[in-house]
C-alpha cells in the first residue's frame, strides 16, 4: 500500500471490507461481495446504534438518499449515471461503490474526446493477429468488457465527453449484456461475449459539459440518473475538507497541523465568494471557477505543499490567501479583479471587526494578486 | 405507585436503566417519569383523548371510541371563542380554516395589526370527528376550552425574543415561501396557525436520531412508519397508552425553553380551569365527557391537571380588540407550508384515511350536509361490542412496547398501480418515460424499501425511485417528478367555504352577481359578458364589479373591454371573474362591513384623513367616491377635506396631479352637474391664492421641478376665469409672476411664457429674446434647456405652440451640432416622459406651420422670417392700449358721460402713442372697407 501514490479504494480499504465481508449475513444480489446494506455502511460509515465491534469511517459525504438509491439502481436492471458539478465527489462515490460491490475499481474508461468504440468494447492485438490470427487470445478486452467476463461493475468517468457515437456503442451493452465480435467464428460461441450476473456500469458526468455532447435519449432510457449537488451546508463540508486533508498529509508523510481557525477562514471565503457568484449578473462578474468542496482542497492542498517545503513548515492564514489567488485566478483581468473586490470589500471590513487570522489572510492575498499583476 | 397496572413496566425499565446508565440517575427518573405520566392519565376520571395532529390513526380511533362511549359533553383544544363557527363547517368543503381577525386593535402593538389566527381542520382529523359527533348528535355538547385568540397574542413573547415566535409556540406563521405552488401555500396569508394536538419532538437531535434510524427524511414520515401503521388496527386501550407515552417522552426529553413551556402549561391550566367550570355549572358527571387534546398536553403535570386539580389559575381578561370570526378556505399545501410538515403529507394523511376506513370498515362521523364527497355515516348506531367502558385499565404498554415492528406487508397490486401511474403523469409532463420505467420503478421501490429495512415502499420511497428511474432532465417550468408523485399521491386539495358559512358582504356580492349566472364560488376564471343596453339589470352586477376590483387583489376581477371614467361608462363590458380563486380575500373584506359600499367608503375615508394624505391622494378619492358609490355626500365630505389638506401643503411636489384631478373633476362637474358643488369652488378659489403664493418660491426652489411649475401655472391659468368669477383677485397672480425669479433656463423660458400669457411681455419680445440667446455663443449651450422649459410651457399657456415651434426649428438651424446631436434624445426623452400629452399638440402646430410636399419646400420661407424685423411687437391685449384707442374717438364716452350727468371732461393721456389707434390710422383700408360695405344699410 506504501509504495502506491495514490492507492484504490479497494486496496486502501482492504482490511475493512474483508472484516465488513465476513461479518455480513444480509443477502447479496448477484456475485455481489458486500450486501446493499453493508455497501451503505461501507460508504457512510457506521454509528454506534449500528452495533459494530468496530468503527467504519463515513468516506463520502453528501445525503442519504443519494448513496441508497446509487446502490439500488446497480441491483437494478440499469446503469447508474452521476451527474453534477466539478469536484462534488461523484467519481469518489463510483470508485467506493465499485470497490465495496466487486473489490474492484479500475476497470474504467476514461471518456475523452479521443475515446474510440474501441475502448469500450475491445481491440486487438495486431502482431499476434499476424502471427496466429483472429481469435480470443489475441484479442484485448475493453475494461467494460472486462467488467462483462467477470461479473463486476465496470465505471465510465466523463462520459459526456465522448462523442456521441461512441456514447450509443453502451446502448447495446446495457441492454443486450453481450457484445458480439463478428470477427471470430461462431461455431464454439466464440463470437459472443455474455454479460454475467453483478455486471453493471457506473458513468459520471460533468453537469457543465451538458450539452457538449448531450446523451441520446435511448441511452438516458438505459441509466438512472443521481444527480450530485454542489455541496453548501458548511459542516458537511468542514467534514471532507478535513478528511480529505487528512489523507494528504499522512500520503506525502508531511506533519503538519492544520489550525482550526484557518479551516474557518477558507471555508468562510468559499461562502463568501459562492454567494457572489450566484448574485452576479454576468460571466464576467463570477469567477471562472466553479468553487466546489474539490477546489477547495486544492487550496488547502497548496498551501500545505508550499509551506512545507518552502516555509515556515506552519501552515499560515498568508499561505492560505496566496494559494486561494494562485488558485482560482484564471482569467486576468476579470477574475483578478473580483479577487480585489472580495479581499477590499468583504475580507478587510471583517478583520476590523472580527480580527483573527483574517488581517493576516487580507495582507497574503494583496501580495498574491500585486504579483500576479 | 405500587399496584398500579404499570408495575411490571416499571421493573423492567428500573433494570434497563441499571444496566444501561449504572444506577439510579437521570435515565431511570425519564424513564420511569414516562411511566408515571402514562399511570396519571389513565387514571384521570374524565376519560382524556390523545391525538396527533393530521394523524388518519387518531381519527380512526375517535370515530370508534365516540361510536362506544357515546360521550354527552366533548372538550376539545381549540381557541373557544370559535365555537359558534364550527357549525358553519358543514356548508364547507374541508379542508378549510377556522379564523378570527382582527384589524382594530386595542391592547397590542400597533405594528402586530391585523391580527389573524386559523386553525386549519382536515377531514381526516380526529378533530373533524369529534366536532361532527358532538354536532350532529342530539344531546351532545361541544366545548371548546383552549385560550381564546385573543390570549394567543396576550401570551404571545415575540416582543421579547428575536427567533421566530410562531414555531416556537407549536403555532406556525403563514410565510408562503414554499416553492411550486406558491399561491396555495399562501392561502391562510399572514396568519398565525394554531392546530389541535401538536406533536412532534422539540428537541432537535432527538428528532435527528429518530429519522436517521428510521432511515426517513421527514418527521411525517417517520410518525407515518413507527406510530401510524403499528396503532391502526390496535385497540382503545392501547392507542391512548401508546400516545400517552409518545407525549410524555417529547416533553420529558425537551431542552427548557422557558417561553413555549409557559404557554404550554398555561394553556393546560387554562383548559382544565375551563372544564373544571364547565362540570361545576353543568352538573355533568366527568364519566360522561371526553376531552381531545394533543398528546403533549395529555402528559401534563401542572396543579391544575385533572378534575381534582388545583384552582389557582387565573384567567386574565381579553384585551378591548375587536375580533371577527369567518371561515377562511385552506389546502393541504398551506396546512404544510403553515406547520412545517413534509410537502404531501396531509394528502398522504388523507389516502390513509380513505384507505382505513375501507379496511377496517369503521364507519366515520360526518357533518350533515358536509359538501364534498357522499355521506357515509349513519348518526347513533348501535354501540358495537368492545371491552367494557370505565373497566381498570391494563397494562397495554408492555405488550406494544415488546411487539417487533408491524411490518407492513407488501401490497403489489398498489405499488403496481403507482408505478404505472407516475410513467402516465410523467409522459404528460414532458418526460421521456415508457413501460420499461414502470417496471424499473416497481423495482426500484422494493429494493429501496428493502434497504431500508422495511417490507413495503412508503410513498416517500416511491417518490425516491420515480426520481432516480425518470427525472433525466431538469427543464425550468416543467413539473418535477417529486411534484409529480405528490399530485399522484392525492394531490393537492383546496377548500371551499359554502354560500351559507360566507359573511354578509360576500352573500350579497354573490347575491348582487347573480344575474351574470355564473358559478363564481367555483375556483378558475370565468368569463363575464354585460351588455347593459339589452339587459340594463346588469347596471348593477356592472357596479359591483367595479368596486371589486377596486377592493380585492389583482386578479379576482379583471375586466377585459369597458372602462369606467368620471362621466363614463361603457354599454358593453366583458370580464374575467376569479371570485372563488380568491375566497379569502372576499371574506377578509367582509370582517371590514356588511357592503362593499361600506368598505369602500370606509377605506377612501381612512385614506383621505390618513396623517400623510396629499391633496392628490384626497382628489383621488373623491374621483373613487364619486365613479363608484355615486351621490355627492361623501364625495363632498372628501372634498372639503382636500380642501384642508391643500392649505396645509406646503410643498408643489403634488401639483401635476392635483392639476389633472380637479381638471377632471371640473369637467365632470361642469357636465353633469346643474351648478358646480361648492367645495370644488372653494377648491378653485383657494388653489388659486395657495399657488400664487407658492410660485414665486417654486421659480426658485432647486427642488421643485419644471413640470411641477408648469402645472402650478396650469391651475392659475386655466382655473383663471372661474377663479375670478369667485372674487380672485388677478393683480395677485401678476405680483407672484413679476416676484419670480428664477435661476434654472428652463423656469426662465417658463416665465416668459408666463408674462407672455398675462401680456407683460409681447410675442416680439419673446422672439426677440431667443435669438439674442442663440446669437451669444456663451449661452448657446443652454439653449435647449430654454427650449423645454417652452414644451413645458405649453401646459399653461397653449397658446404659445406657433413660437415653440420657432423655437425649436431655430434651434435646428442654428444650433452647432456640438450642442445640437446631444441634446436631441434629451428632447425625445423629455417630449416623450413629461410631454407626452402635450406633443400633438406641438406636431399639430407644425404640420400647420410647414409645407405639407416637399416640393413646397424649397420655396418655402418661415412665416417669422416674413415679418418685419423686431422690436416691431404687435400688442396682444392690455388695458392700457384700449385706452389710447377710447382717446382717439371719445364720441361715445362723451355721450355716456353726459346721459349720466357727468361732466369732468377727459383726462390728459400720458403716453397714447402707438398702440390700436395708431394702427388704424397707418392702415385705414380695413376699416374703408367695412364702411362700404355698411354703408348701403
Amino acid at each position: 500500500m506504501s509504495d502506491l501514490l495514490r492507492a484504490p479504494a479497494e486496496i486502501k480499504y482492504a482490511e475493512e471490507l474483508d472484516w465488513l465481508e465476513s461479518i455480513d449475513d444480509h443477502p447479496k444480489p448477484f456475485s455481489w461481495r458486500l450486501s446493499p446494506k453493508m455497501v451503505r455502511l461501507f460508504i457512510l460509515g457506521s454509528e454506534r446504534a449500528d452495533g459494530l465491534d468496530r468503527d467504519v469511517s463515513q468516506k463520502w459525504f453528501g445525503d442519504r438518499s443519494f448513496v441508497e438509491r446509487s446502490i439500488v439502481t446497480l441491483a437494478s436492471d440499469r446503469g447508474l449515471l452521476l451527474i453534477g458539478d466539478p469536484g462534488t465527489g461523484k467519481s469518489w462515490l463510483a470508485e467506493l461503490l465499485s470497490a465495496a460491490i466487486s473489490r474492484n475499481s479500475t476497470q474504467v474508461v476514461q471518456g475523452t474526446a479521443g475515446t474510440t468504440e474501441d475502448h469500450i468494447k475491445y481491440s486487438w492485438n495486431v502482431s499476434m493477429v499476424i502471427a496466429k490470427g483472429q481469435s480470443r487470445a489475441s484479442m484485448i478486452p475493453s475494461p467494460i468488457m472486462t467488467a462483462m467476463e467477470t461479473g463486476t461493475i465496470g465505471r465510465f468517468e466523463e462520459l459526456t465527453r465522448s462523442t456521441s457515437d461512441v456514447q450509443d456503442a453502451l446502448i447495446s451493452i446495457l441492454s443486450e449484456k453481450y457484445i458480439s465480435v463478428p470477427e471470430l467464428d461462431g461455431a464454439d460461441g466464440e463470437n459472443i461475449v455474455f454479460a454475467k450476473p453483478g455486471f453493471s456500469v457506473i458513468a459520471t458526468a460533468n453537469s457543465r459539459d451538458r450539452g457538449v455532447n448531450d446523451l441520446s435519449s435511448a441511452l438516458k432510457r438505459r441509466f438512472n440518473f443521481v444527480r450530485i449537488p454542489v455541496v453548501t451546508n458548511k459542516k458537511s463540508e468542514a467534514e471532507i475538507v478535513r478528511f480529505r486533508t487528512e489523507e494528504l498529509l499522512r500520503r506525502h508523510a508531511i506533519e503538519l497541523d492544520v489550525p482550526p481557525t484557518l479551516l474557518d477562514v477558507l471555508l468562510q471565503s468559499f461562502a463568501d465568494l459562492r454567494a457572489s457568484a450566484a448574485a452576479a449578473g454576468s460571466d464576467d462578474e463570477k469567477l471562472e471557477s466553479a468553487l466546489s468542496t474539490a477546489e477547495q482542497i486544492g487550496v488547502l492542498e497548496d498551501s500545505i505543499l508550499h509551506s512545507n517545503f518552502f516555509g515556515e513548515r506552519t501552515l499560515t492564514a498568508r499561505a492560505l490567501a496566496a494559494s486561494l489567488v494562485g488558485t482560482l485566478a484564471r482569467r486576468e483581468p476579470e477574475d483578478l479583479a473580483i479577487l480585489n473586490k472580495y479581499l477590499h470589500g468583504v475580507v478587510e471590513p471583517r478583520g476590523k471587526e472580527e480580527g483573527g487570522s483574517w488581517p493576516e489572510f487580507l495582507e497574503g492575498g494583496r501580495e498574491a494578486i500585486a504579483k500576479l499583476s | 405507585m405500587t399496584g398500579t397496572p404499570f408495575t411490571a413496566l416499571r421493573g423492567q425499565l428500573h433494570d434497563a436503566a441499571t444496566e444501561f446508565a449504572g444506577g439510579e440517575d437521570a435515565l431511570e427518573g425519564i424513564l420511569l417519569g414516562l411511566v408515571d405520566d402514562v399511570d396519571r392519565a389513565v387514571a384521570e376520571p374524565l376519560e382524556i383523548f390523545p391525538v396527533c395532529h393530521h394523524s388518519p390513526a387518531s381519527a380512526l380511533a375517535m370515530a370508534r371510541r365516540l361510536r362506544e362511549k357515546q360521550p354527552k359533553v366533548v372538550y376539545l383544544e381549540l381557541c373557544e371563542d370559535m365555537t359558534p363557527l364550527l357549525t358553519e363547517l358543514r356548508n364547507c368543503r374541508l379542508p378549510v380554516a377556522v379564523q378570527a381577525f382582527a384589524s382594530d386593535i386595542d391592547g397590542f402593538p400597533p405594528d402586530w395589526a391585523p391580527l389573524s389566527v386559523v386553525a386549519p381542520i382536515t377531514e381526516a382529523s380526529a378533530e373533524y370527528q369529534a366536532i361532527a359527533y358532538a354536532l350532529d348528535t342530539p344531546g351532545v355538547e361541544l366545548v371548546l376550552v383552549d385560550r381564546s385568540s385573543d390570549h394567543v397574542f396576550q401570551w404571545d413573547a415575540r416582543h421579547e425574543r428575536t427567533d421566530d415566535p410562531a414555531r416556537e409556540d407549536g403555532t406556525g406563521a403563514g410565510s408562503g415561501t414554499a416553492t411550486g405552488t406558491e399561491a396555495e401555500t399562501a392561502l391562510h396569508g399572514e396568519a398565525v396557525g394554531v392546530e389541535i394536538g401538536d406533536l412532534r419532538p422539540r428537541f432537535a437531535e432527538l428528532e435527528e436520531h429518530l429519522l436517521r434510524h428510521g432511515r426517513v427524511r421527514h418527521w411525517s414520515e417517520w410518525w407515518h412508519q413507527y406510530v401510524e401503521v403499528p396503532l391502526g388496527d390496535s385497540d382503545h386501550d392501547t392507542y391512548r397508552q401508546v400516545m400517552f407515552l409518545i407525549g410524555s417522552l417529547f416533553r420529558r426529553l425537551a431542552p427548557g425553553d422557558g417561553d413555549r413551556v409557559r404557554v404550554d402549561e398555561d394553556r393546560e391550566r387554562y383548559m382544565w380551569t375551563r372544564m373544571r367550570e364547565h362540570l361545576a355549572a353543568t352538573g355533568t358527571d366527568p364519566a360522561d365527557c371526553l376531552y381531545v387534546c394533543g398528546a403533549f398536553h395529555a402528559a401534563s403535570r401542572v396543579d391544575e391537571f385533572g378534575v381534582h386539580g388545583g384552582d389557582g389559575f387565573e384567567i386574565t381578561p381579553r384585551t378591548a380588540t375587536t375580533w371577527q370570526y369567518g371561515l377562511i378556505p385552506s389546502s393541504n399545501a398551506a396546512i404544510e407550508a403553515q406547520f412545517g410538515l413534509a410537502s404531501g403529507s396531509v394528502s398522504i394523511a388523507a389516502t390513509q384515511w380513505t384507505k382505513n376506513l375501507k379496511r377496517t370498515r369503521v364507519k366515520p362521523y360526518r357533518l350533515a350536509g358536509q359538501a364534498g364527497t357522499e355521506r357515509t355515516a349513519k348518526k347513533a348506531l348501535p354501540p358495537t361490542v368492545l371491552p367494557a367502558a370505565g373497566a381498570p385499565a391494563e397494562d397495554r404498554l408492555s405488550g406494544f412496547l415488546q411487539k417487533p415492528p408491524v411490518l407492513d406487508t407488501l401490497d403489489e397490486t398498489e405499488l403496481l398501480g403507482w408505478s404505472v401511474d407516475i410513467v402516465r403523469a410523467a409522459r404528460r409532463n414532458g418526460y421521456l418515460a415508457s413501460t420499461a420505467d414502470a417496471i424499473a420503478v416497481f423495482e426500484t421501490s422494493i429494493l429501496l424499501a428493502g434497504m431500508r429495512d422495511r417490507a413495503k415502499p412508503t410513498p416517500y420511497d416511491f417518490q425516491d425511485a420515480a426520481v432516480t428511474c425518470i427525472e433525466k432532465d431538469r427543464v425550468p417550468g416543467r413539473r418535477d417528478v417529486r411534484r409529480l408523485v405528490e399530485i399522484m399521491m392525492g394531490g393537492d386539495r383546496i377548500g371551499q367555504v359554502g354560500y351559507e358559512a360566507l359573511p354578509p358582504l360576500a352573500r350579497d356580492v354573490h347575491d348582487r352577481l347573480a344575474p351574470l349566472e355564473l358559478n363564481l364560488q367555483q375556483r378558475g376564471v370565468r368569463r363575464a359578458l354585460l351588455d347593459m343596453t339589452s339587459r340594463p339589470e346588469l347596471r348593477a352586477c356592472s357596479d359591483v364589479l367595479w368596486m371589486l376590483r377596486r377592493l380585492l387583489p389583482h386578479g379576482a376581477a379583471r375586466p377585459v373591454m369597458g372602462e369606467r371614467r368620471l362621466g363614463e361608462r361603457s354599454i358593453q363590458e366583458s370580464w374575467d371573474l376569479a371570485l372563488g380563486t380568491h375566497q379569502r380575500a372576499l371574506i377578509e373584506l367582509g370582517y371590514e362591513g356588511v357592503s362593499l359600499e361600506q368598505v369602500l367608503e370606509q377605506r377612501l375615508r381612512r385614506t383621505a384623513y390618513g396623517p400623510r394624505a396629499t391633496t392628490a391622494e384626497v382628489l383621488a378619492a373623491v374621483e373613487d367616491a364619486t365613479l363608484y358609490l355615486g351621490g355627492r355626500r361623501l364625495a363632498e365630505e372628501l372634498g372639503t377635506r382636500a380642501l384642508d389638506v391643500l392649505a396645509g401643503e406646503r410643498t408643489v411636489d403634488g401639483a401635476p396631479e392635483v392639476l389633472r384631478r380637479v381638471r377632471g373633476l371640473l369637467a365632470y362637474y361642469r357636465t353633469s352637474e346643474p351648478v358646480l358643488p361648492p367645495w370644488i369652488e372653494s377648491f378653485v378659489r383657494t388653489g388659486y391664492a395657495h399657488y400664487c403664493t407658492l410660485l414665486p418660491t417654486a421659480f426658485r426652489d432647486e427642488d421643485a421641478t419644471v413640470g411641477q411649475v408648469a402645472a402650478m401655472l396650469g391651475f392659475l391659468f386655466g382655473m383663471e376665469s372661474l377663479a375670478l368669477s369667485l372674487g380672485c383677485d388677478r393683480t395677485q397672480l401678476e405680483l407672484a409672476v413679476a416676484q419670480a425669479h428664477p435661476n434654472d433656463p428652463a423656469k426662465t423660458a417658463l416665465l416668459w411664457a408666463a408674462r407672455v400669457q398675462l401680456g407683460t411681455l409681447s410675442r416680439g419680445e419673446l422672439r426677440a429674446r431667443c435669438d439674442e440667446l442663440l446669437a451669444n455663443p456663451l449661452v448657446v449651450p443652454s439653449y435647449p434647456r430654454y427650449l423645454s422649459g417652452f414644451v413645458h410651457a405649453l401646459e399653461p399657456v397653449p397658446a404659445l405652440a406657433d413660437v415653440v415651434v420657432e423655437a425649436v426649428s431655430n434651434a435646428f438651424g442654428r444650433l452647432p451640432d456640438a450642442v445640437l446631436l446631444p441634446w436631441l434624445p434629451v428632447l425625445i426623452t423629455t417630449l416623450r416622459s413629461n410631454a407626452a400629452e402635450l406633443a400633438p399638440l406641438l406636431i399639430r402646430e407644425a404640420g400647420r406651420i410647414f409645407p405639407a410636399r416637399l416640393a413646397a419646400l424649397d420655396a418655402w420661407v418661415p412665416p417669422w422670417h416674413g415679418q418685419p424685423a423686431a422690436p416691431r411687437a404687435l400688442p396682444a391685449a392690455g388695458a392700457a392700449h384700449g385706452a389710447a384707442l377710447l382717446a382717439a374717438h371719445p364720441a361715445t364716452c362723451d355721450a355716456l358721460a353726459e346721459l349720466l350727468g357727468r361732466t369732468e371732461g377727459w383726462t390728459e393721456a400720458e403716453s397714447s402713442a402707438g398702440t390700436g389707434a395708431a394702427l388704424l390710422a397707418r392702415h385705414p383700408a380695413t376699416a374703408e372697407a367695412l364702411a362700404t360695405l355698411l354703408a348701403p344699410r
